[in-house]
């Protein structure tokens, strides 16, 4: 793995040569001229593949997953390469399940706080939570490479004791590949850090771990970061391009995950839509008069979710009186409705709308990708549009860290 | 018609909530079904204040910042005991004390065809749980469904 450091410095040896060349040549320009430029180095490969399949657990829907590999620090043996990673645009850090390592990746070295306690989270997902040590370690995909980053590592058998505070937190506990439905999770979200203030206080985020765990706060550079934040360049952003998917679904769909903005050729900003969010990385959506402060759009939410009381949801099977399939839509024949996003930095869509599809055809049609799987939120979250996998089919769209500086503008925004 | 025995009940009542939470910053929130704000004498855990209470129609509202910086709302019945809780921010409030004997039926709940990390909407017996958002910005709500008080609407609950 040649570093971008190396290539660059390989670069300037290179002219400096020829420099010295030139001006050793004197005025004997009859000859051959002078010698060509050396070739610019090849550009870093930013690009990893994605596909939104069925997954490890078989039942995954509207879920985008990728490869990554991780080594121990510092060694370019001590590899793994993991499939079915999913890309998560809605949360923060690489987390991998620890049943799927192997070898001298079992034994990955975990963090210690500065009073000699190992450091483990309690990572908490809306329907659960995921418990597991924070190690340390070397993280490539595609031609990227982030050194010694923290990473968490999900049911690791070397850290064991869930606090209560954690399990407290309640939900399904989410520590194997089946109950996670992943292999792991590559969070990309807007933000480099999952927590974002737990240098300065305890969230029931992060734990100190002796004999037993507690609560503790955190350097930030101990924290689990978006890895894209880590890589030595193309580090301010990620771009998923997925294909147009067929309104009754799809099997397999792939496409592009793409690191960095405006730092290649690649991933240059165009004319895109900038829409800024705010400290929680949300936008505003305007849907059926409503106007609706906390909404998202999210890699890792499967449907379109929002309240809608006109549009028909779907019955329960009589064989399954308590399917969940009564929180989606259902409606005769598909809608198509108008919605307009706004950023925080009052930027507005022009003419979007989404497809809500009847979801109990889908159910029995087996695909993994539908981009019109729509369901409900709860009146309990008022206020929140969920635009997930969805909005991604057919489009390009830009996550800008925070801070990040682009052509297109400054972030954290999603722009597409 | 007075939903509470009287108004100079609930000021006494609120005035001593508030007392409460003045004098010990250490106020554990109460559980669904069981009745309003107790003071835990154990306070390692949740070191929580009362931020305000209020009175509506049909029931009180008590909202209560915990140290995690998630807002926790609680929601009792005339009859003092709490009917729902309702939480919004970077993450949940300690859902074994909140929930009580109704937790492990959220925590066993099963996941249906379709589902993702980003929604919960169970009901299991008398509980609803509902619940949606993404990292560092999670919101949600649990009800029982046979103690909520007549005339409330549930869209209020949160």
């Amino acid at each position: 793995m040649v570093s971008m450091r190396a290539l660059k410095m390989g670069l300037c040896a290179a002219l400096c040569l020829s420099a010295i060349a030139c001006g050793g040549g004197g005025g004997s320009s009859s000859n051959n001229g002078p010698p060509p430029p050396p070739p610019p180095p090849p550009p870093t490969n930013n690009t990893a593949s994605v596909i939104v399949d069925a997954g490890p657990s078989n039942a995954s829907v509207n879920t985008l997953f990728t490869s990554v590999t991780i080594c121990v620090p510092g060694s370019t043996t001590s590899c793994q390469t993991i499939d079915h990673i999913q890309v998560d645009t809605g949360s923060y850090g690489l987390r991998i399940l620890a049943p799927v390592l192997t070898s001298a990746l079992t034994t990955l070295p975990i963090e210690k706080l500065a009073n000699g306690n190992s450091l483990a989270e309690c990572t908490q997902f809306v329907d659960g939570f995921s418990w597991g040590p924070i190690v340390t370690a070397d993280f490539q995909i595609a031609g990227e490479t982030a050194k010694s980053v923290p990473v968490q590592i999900i049911g690791d058998p070397r850290l064991t004791n869930i606090p209560s505070e954690c399990s407290g937190t309640g939900g399904t506990e989410e520590d194997t590949v089946s109950s996670f439905g992943a292999n792991g999770i590559l969070g990309i979200g807007p933000f480099e850090l999952d927590c974002g203030d737990c240098d300065t206080a305890t969230h029931g985020l992060y734990f100190a771990c002796a004999t037993s765990c507690t609560d503790t706060m955190v350097p930030a550079n101990q924290q689990v970061p978006n890895p894209v934040t880590h890589f030595a360049a193309d580090n301010n952003g990620a771009i998923v391009m997925l294909p147009s998917v067929a309104a009754g679904g799809a099997s397999n769909v792939t496409g592009s995950l793409i690191f960095g903005i405006d730092t290649q050729t690649d991933n240059a900003s165009g004319t895109e839509t900038v829409l800024t969010v705010d400290d929680n990385a949300q936008l505003i959506v305007d849907f059926n008069t409503q106007t609706l402060a906390m909404s998202f759009i999210d890699s890792g939410s499967n449907g379109i979710y929002f309240a809608d009381t006109n549009i028909s949801l779907c019955a329960a099977p009589p064989n399954d009186p308590t399917s969940q399939i009564v929180n989606f839509y259902c409606p005769a024949s598909t809608l198509t409705l108008p919605i307009t996003i706004q950023g925080v930095n009052g930027t507005m869509t022009n003419n979007l709308t989404f497809g809500v599809g009847n979801t109990e055809t889908m159910l029995n049609s087996n695909f993994d990708a539908y981009p019109q799987l729509a369901g409900t939120l709860p009146a309990g979250n008022a206020g929140s549009f969920d635009y997930g996998l969805p909005f991604f089919f057919g489009k390009r769209v830009a996550v800008a860290v925070q801070g990040a500086m682009t052509t297109a503008g400054t972030g954290p925004y999603i722009a597409f | 018609m007075p939903m509470f025995p009287s108004i100079d009940f609930k000021r006494a009542a609120l005035g001593a909530a508030v007392l409460i939470a003045a004098l010990l910053p250490h106020v554990a929130s109460a559980t669904l079904g069981q009745p309003e704000i107790t003071v835990q004498s154990d306070a390692a855990q949740t070191h929580a204040a009362i931020k305000s209470s209020e009175d509506r129609t049909a029931y009180r509202v008590h909202e209560i910042q915990l140290p995690s910086g998630t807002l926790m709302r609680e929601f009792v019945a005339p009859n003092g005991n709490v009917f729902a809780v309702a939480w919004q921010g970077p993450t949940r409030p300690d859902l074994r004390q909140a929930l009580g004997q109704y937790f492990d039926a959220f925590a066993s709940a099963p996941r249906g065809k379709f589902s993702d990390r980003r929604h919960v909407q169970i009901q299991q017996g008398d509980l609803v749980v509902q619940s949606g958002g993404h990292m560092r910005a999670l919101t949600g709500r649990a009800y029982l469904v046979s103690a909520i008080p007549s005339g409330v609407n549930i869209g209020d609950l949160h």
